[in-house]
């Protein structure tokens, strides 16, 4: 069957990654007998989903070989729009989340625009968007924070989505949909047309014009998912967290970007699947909840993450020198 | 258009630059429209309030005009620059440095930034961004680790703290003097010495240079070093001017950085640079700021009319190519 | 063979400064296989440009299929049945082989796309064709003719009833050729129309049935290929009348010194084993054809680009180049091909682009001595009548001429003994060329050494002392000027296995 064949480069770096998250996994289980509760896996679980969504989505630019760098600063800014209108203007949640999807979207398109149409640099045109949310976000929430409806309050089913309470257990069940998210992403990368052009025009966007393809239609709809995926982790992040502040969310990109990075989409375009990203990503998780346990202030986490992403980086460039030399 | 053809014809408009002259004029209508918008615009407060904001601001688009001149760029500068303040800043106020080696030690620390970016990305060609996105983090995870999450504020200049006359003495803005002079200095290293020739000329044709003999790494990243320590200087006078700095901050300063760069006539594409266009563009930001507070707005709108500038700055620049080609 | 399905009939395209294309005639039968040779410039691209579409006629007509037909572009010629096979695969890398035969056209259930069915139909393509290639392989994982084969694949697949190949053989293997081969007499046998631009002369002679020759943008004639031999059609490649005096004798004397001496150099497919040697005051001209690997050779010996093994001797003396910067040292300066990409910088001054390679020596401390600068740049600009009103004018704003004095002026400026020149002329009208032509030539009288790589006969003859004469990496020949023809040239620049 087609594509299900993936090119033997990309799962040796699927594997390897793997083996680091089993790795590090086993490391932070013997250095710290605390790590080996059943809270630490939820707490790894309620920091993985948001990064996880926006890696998902920020994965599609990036194999078009440019970046989102909005999708930090954007998350925050769709939550707190949504969460504005519930708590000012007493929305239901649902329509709420709604609301942040759109803003989402509205932003990809946006991005999509400046860069597929009027050929706008993606890191200058999404380093704008990124401070364009910022401000936005802080203005719909008047510079407050926001907290989205908590447990025992009306409207805070959308928390159990992510996290079902039964008698004493938390179960993440926000897993279950990120899974089924990234499986269904991972198809679309691979079966549809979206994700077979966004390839191709990460490849050789040449060959893809002259193709026939209608290739601004598809680097536009690359950004559309970027922004849709960020509304997405904005819900979950506004589910798993209690206020969201506005002025965050600088650092989150470089999480979801490291992430995909790390798990095999290459930074200058044309490979990557859904598969490694997630793999990736949960490095990053387990790097982040795991290095206070050894004693390494949270803070830490950012310095190791950026060493970490520009590690691979290299080790990716040295793959390539090889490979051109043969 | 024709008209428009004659003016930028004539000589004395050729020397001082077209663009420069816009740029001014642009500045001095923001200036006379918010003084009527705004009582007391013009008075001393507020005049010295929006310089205290040029300083420091300058000094991080002066360090990034290297870096897009060379073709890159560097969106590190803002936490790069809380992290010189917040080190040297700890080390002064809870390690018992003096002030004097205090103030070189925030220099280092943006010199040894703009090293490793310019290592990076001139001798390993990672992409650019990848390189300001971990730099950006690590400086912010530098920092917060080094104070160990605490914010530091600089002394007052009644306790030792002489660093704030090179802001001001009394009303008098030394700052001013000392950010156009080494906005001189950098416009004659740009301009007339052999660092400034290859910078430039490796962001315009880096192969060409090459076969001319030339070791483009070296200077590439030289450029990106030259930002880093001026970035570091940029963090004595954000601490001179605001006193308190708190690690994980710092990223919306990037965009204005690179918004009174741009702003002023530096091409993206690299080659193409202007020390006078960005000092121009940094007062028109700072400008911008205090007009924006002053009308009642808050600092989030100057966000979105900062990154609206920049969008039509570089697609303006974009266009231009264009036509060009 | 069939009936007359193309015919491109008095096509006449002009450039600004070259008349490209002049009242050109040209068929092809269906189930035949039709060369096109001439040198570089004789304008076979250009006027397959024009069949497709990516260039407008200035006048002329096609007509295919009995109709009279104007393509708008690649696509719409490529949807009638026109087709080329390009130098240059137009080729998505990261996807699988049958992803990229059916991209933009993919077969669909739903939403989702049939990547079984297209693997199925490339395999049934693939046995059409007798090629045996894994439809779901990732192409960027295919040798060069693996995936050149695709890009035939792919043009069948879109009903082709012309393909044009444009040297589809440079970058195959012996084994792939003969694959090649068997495809395209299948092809042949199906009816399929089929033009073969190649300067290949065994291959011409193996596979082609008609040879139409084009020279200097005109269409010379159109032998059949069993009754011709390789003299017949060298001939009708350069039968050219040379108005301009060729250099008839050297004039370097016999035990000249030798300035440059090149052992054995390798780098990859293009620079094999080539050797020679440069003499004091010698122009040394580098003939062959497109892809005969001379900018190679020129690049590795200046070291812009890495080299396998090979030596290099400045005056006797073995020097370790590994970088353009080592070059310059060793006195050795290269105009690139590419003048406005690698040869100038487009945002800086005469002045400063011709001090570009010795900074060093306009120093005054720390500061660049201007003055100084510019004085000498405007020694320059009138010692080689270069046009411009000051030496502040942008150099992006000279004319190509005027630009590739400014080079020259560079190199001058560095006071290089040995200056490889690489394609000298390109681009430049008449009246600069023999501006550019004396002041070679005085160069030369004053004892620097110049190399000059040139795919222009006429310059060739008219230059140089002596030829190198390469082809496909190789080195084929060398040849005095007392003792060149055009022929030799050409005899040697074309591969011939027999």
């Amino acid at each position: 069957m087609g594509n299900r064949k993936i090119p033997a480069k990309l799962l040796k770096q699927e594997v390897i990654v793997f083996i680091v998250v089993i790795a590090l996994l086993g490391f932070f289980c013997v250095a710290s007998p605390d790590f080996r509760k059943y809270t630490t896996i939820l707490t790894i679980m309620d920091y993985s989903y948001y990064i996880v969504l926006m890696a998902i989505g920020v994965s599609f630019p990036l194999i078009t070989g440019g970046v989102d760098l909005s999708i930090g600063t954007g998350l925050v800014c769709y939550s707190l729009a949504g969460g504005y209108l519930i708590v000012h203007k007493g929305w239901p949640t649902g329509a709420a989340m709604v609301v942040s999807l759109l803003f989402g979207i509205i932003i990809g398109l946006i991005n999509g625009i400046l860069i597929g149409v009027m050929g706008l640099p993606p890191f200058l045109a999404t380093l704008c968007t990124c401070m364009i949310t910022r401000g936005l976000g802080s203005i719909c929430s008047n510079n407050f924070g926001i907290s989205w409806p908590t447990t025992g309050q009306p409207g805070s089913w959308f928390r159990s989505i992510f996290k079902l309470t039964i008698g004493d257990t938390k179960i993440p069940l926000g897993f279950v949909w990120v899974l089924l998210l990234a499986i269904l992403m991972h198809f679309v990368l691979n079966h549809t047309k979206i994700g077979r052009y966004t390839i191709a025009i990460g490849s050789n966007k040449e060959a893809a014009i002259l193709s026939g393809i209608n290739v601004k239609f598809y680097h536009i709809m690359a950004y559309v998912i970027s922004g849709f995926f960020a509304a997405l982790a904005s819900i979950a992040y506004s589910a798993v967290f209690a206020t969201v502040l506005p002025g965050t969310g600088a650092g989150f990109e470089l999480e979801a970007i490291g992430g995909a990075i790390i798990g095999g989409v290459s930074a200058t375009g044309g490979a990557g699947s859904i598969i490694g990203t997630l793999i990736g990503v949960f490095v990053i998780c387990l790097l982040k909840t795991g290095l206070p346990f050894i004693g390494l202030q949270a803070n830490w986490q950012q310095i190791v993450t950026g060493v970490v992403l520009i590690g691979s980086v290299m080790v990716d460039i040295i793959k390539k020198r090889k490979e051109s030399r043969k | 258009m024709d008209l428009i053809k004659k003016i930028k014809e004539n000589p004395i408009i050729k020397k001082l630059g077209f663009n420069r002259i816009v740029l001014a004029c642009v500045l001095v209508l923001m200036y006379l429209i918010l003084s009527l918008m705004v009582d007391n615009f013009a008075g001393m407060p507020r005049i010295m309030s929006a310089l205290n904001y040029v300083y420091f601001l300058g000094f991080l688009s002066l360090g990034v005009t290297f870096v897009i001149a060379t073709g890159g760029i560097d969106f590190s500068i803002g936490p790069v620059m809380f992290c010189c303040a917040l080190v040297s800043g700890y080390s002064l106020t809870s390690l018992g440095v003096p002030m004097l080696p205090s103030l070189i030690l925030s220099l280092i620390v943006g010199l040894l930034f703009g090293m490793m970016n310019g290592y990076l990305v001139a001798y390993w060609k990672v992409p650019p961004f990848i390189v300001s996105m971990a730099s950006m983090n690590i400086a912010k995870g530098v920092a917060s680790v080094f104070t160990k999450t605490q914010s530091v504020s600089w002394p007052q200049a009644a306790k030792g703290g002489w660093f704030r006359s090179l802001v001001k003495v009394g009303k008098f803005p030394v700052g001013i003097i000392v950010f156009l002079v080494v906005a001189a200095i950098c416009s004659i290293i740009l301009n007339h010495t052999k660092a400034g020739r290859y910078i430039l000329s490796l962001g315009s044709n880096r192969e060409a240079v090459r076969l001319s003999g030339v070791d483009t790494k070296k200077w590439e990243m030289l450029a990106y070093a030259i930002c880093g320590v001026l970035v570091g200087i940029a963090a004595i006078y954000f601490v001179g001017a605001y006193t308190t700095v708190q690690p994980g901050y710092g990223d919306q300063y990037n965009n204005e950085a690179i918004a009174g760069c741009v702003m002023g006539g530096t091409s993206m594409a690299g080659g193409l640079a202007s020390i006078g266009g960005t000092v121009i563009g940094v007062f028109i930001i700072a400008l911008l700021q205090e007009g924006i507070l002053a009308l009642g707005f808050t600092k989030d709108y100057q966000l979105i009319i900062t990154g609206l500038i920049v969008i039509v700055a570089v697609y303006a620049d974009v266009m231009a190519r264009r036509r060009k080609n | 063979m069939g009936e007359v399905i193309l015919q491109m009939i008095d096509i006449d395209k002009r450039f600004p400064g070259v008349h490209a294309l002049n009242k050109v005639s040209f068929d092809v039968k269906r189930g035949e296989v039709h060369a096109l040779m001439g040198e570089n410039g004789a304008g076979k691209s250009t006027l397959m440009k024009v069949l497709t579409g990516i260039y407008t006629k200035d006048s002329g007509s096609i007509v295919f299929e009995g109709k009279e037909v104007e393509f708008h572009g690649a696509r719409e010629a490529q949807d009638a049945g026109v087709v080329i096979v390009h130098q240059e695969l137009n080729m998505v890398g990261h996807l699988t082989v049958a992803q990229n035969i059916f991209i933009g056209r993919e077969f669909k259930k739903g939403i989702r796309i049939d990547d079984k069915k297209m693997n199925e139909e490339a395999a049934k393509l693939f046995e059409k064709l007798n090629i045996n290639i894994d439809p779901t392989a990732t192409m960027s994982d295919l040798t060069v003719g693996k995936q050149q084969m695709c890009e035939i694949a792919k043009a069948i697949s879109h009903d082709a009833k012309v393909i044009i190949f444009d040297e589809p053989t440079a970058a195959l293997t012996e084994s792939e050729i003969e694959d090649l081969f068997k495809i395209i007499r299948d092809l042949r046998k199906q009816q399929m129309a089929i033009v073969y631009i190649s300067h290949r002369m065994d291959e011409i002679k193996v596979i082609t049935d008609r040879v139409t020759v084009m020279r200097d943008g005109c269409y010379v004639g159109t032998l059949v290929t069993e009754e011709s031999t390789k003299d017949d059609i060298i001939n009708m490649m350069v039968g050219r009348i040379i108005y301009e005096e060729p250099k008839t004798k050297s004039r370097v004397p016999d035990d000249a010194p030798v300035v440059l001496r090149v052992d054995h150099l390798n780098a990859g497919r293009m620079v094999q084993d080539v050797s020679f040697e440069l003499r004091k005051g010698e122009i040394l001209g580098f003939s062959g054809l497109m892809g005969a690997g001379r900018t190679e050779t020129a690049r590795a010996i200046f070291g812009a680009d890495p080299k396998e093994s090979g030596e290099i001797f400045v005056n006797g003396k073995k020097t370790v180049i590994n970088s353009p910067e080592d070059a310059v040292k060793a006195g050795i300066g290269y105009l690139s091909e590419d003048r406005k990409r690698f040869g100038i910088v487009v945002q800086k001054t005469i002045a400063e682009n011709t001090t570009m390679a010795d900074l060093g020596n306009y120093m005054k401390g720390i500061f660049i001595d201007k003055k100084k600068e510019k004085k000498v740049a405007k020694e320059f600009v009138d010692s080689l009548s270069t046009k411009t009103p000051s030496v502040d004018q942008l150099v992006v704003n000279l004319s190509g001429g005027n630009q590739q004095k400014v080079v020259i002026a560079k190199w001058l400026c560095k006071n290089c003994d040995i200056l490889i020149f690489d394609e000298p002329t390109r681009g430049i009208d008449v009246g600069a060329k023999n501006e550019i032509y004396k002041l070679m030539n005085k160069l030369a009288a004053e004892g620097k050494s110049i190399i000059m790589i040139s795919s222009e006969m006429t310059e060739i003859l008219r230059m140089s002392d002596r030829i190198v004469v390469m082809c496909e990496g190789k080195k084929t020949g060398e040849l005095r000027i007392e003792d060149t023809t055009q022929e030799k040239i050409m005899n040697l620049a074309t591969r011939d296995i027999n």
